[in-house]
């Protein structure tokens, strides 16, 4: 089990227009999500911009909130357009220590493109240390229980 | 590397042996006796204690006597350590599964270029 998660599109673009489309039209196509607002007041606008000297790598991946106030979620680590996108990814309530990574690679497949988000660090993510399983829930065990199937299915032939 | 990142690195660990795998496979159905386990892996009662030590010391198992008899153990799973690290994937794959069909229709449909 690893703490990443993997998903990927094909776009009927190039590479390159499939980099500018995410990164300079990202506030035009980004669903707010509920799950993972990035502030109390989001949703906002988000975008990537430029860091002080213009540079887009150390630049950041912001959302500006309603009034006005703008959120970091992260600096952006990798910048190659055409090909590979690193950046930073925090919510406001993420606790200190807490850290993830998106990393999006732009693969040319044919004359389209295949665009993979990697969103990884999850594991710095804290571990409930509740007291819960000293209250049987059978709704839980039973989640629990389907749970450890899948993750030994998985497991199994998998070279650790 | 957090202390998250240590726990799981721990249960991957724990888990790497096939013995141990059999055991939460085990225990994921009910809670059993040692001795079970040790009959339904067809290992001895020394091995299946080192391995059940090694499960409890990466926090995967946890141990109690009934109350009528202090010299049985019974093994259970304890779900912590992962659940949680799941969850927030389920979250996570949820949400850019979501953002990335929005990428496609705006490069695809959308009115630029």
């Amino acid at each position: 089990m690893s703490s990443r998660v993997l998903v990927s599109v094909r776009v009927k673009a190039d590479p390159v227009r499939a980099f500018d489309a995410f990164t300079q039209e990202i506030g035009e196509w980004w669903r707010p999500n509920l799950m993972f607002r990035f502030t109390p007041r989001s949703p906002g606008v988000v975008s990537f911009v430029q860091g002080d000297d213009g540079a887009w790598e150390g630049g950041r991946f912001i959302e500006t909130l309603p009034g006005g106030k703008v959120f970091e979620v992260g600096t952006i680590r990798v910048w190659k357009p055409g090909d590979q996108l690193v950046f930073g990814w925090r919510c406001a309530w993420f606790e200190p220590g807490m850290d993830t990574e998106v990393q999006v690679r732009f693969e040319p497949v044919g004359d389209e493109t295949r665009v993979t988000v990697e969103h990884g660090g999850w594991d710095t993510v804290p571990v409930e240390n509740a007291a819960r399983h000293n209250f049987p829930n059978v709704f839980f065990l039973k989640h629990e229980a389907e749970w450890w199937t899948s993750m030994l299915a998985s497991l199994k032939g998998r070279a650790l | 590397m957090s202390r998250n990142a240590q726990a799981v690195d721990r249960t991957l660990e724990a888990l790497a042996d096939p013995h141990r795998r059999r055991v939460v496979d085990l225990l994921s159905q009910r809670p059993r006796r040692a001795g079970e386990l040790a009959e339904a892996t067809g290992l001895g009662a020394p091995a299946m204690s080192r391995h059940l030590r090694a499960l409890r010391q990466a926090g995967l198992v946890e141990e109690s006597h009934p109350e009528f008899d202090a010299r049985v153990r019974i093994y259970r799973l304890r779900p912590e350590p992962m659940a949680h690290l799941r969850e927030w994937l389920e979250r996570a794959e949820r949400l850019w599964s979501e953002q990335l069909l929005a990428f496609k229709a705006h490069v695809e449909n959308g009115a630029r270029k």
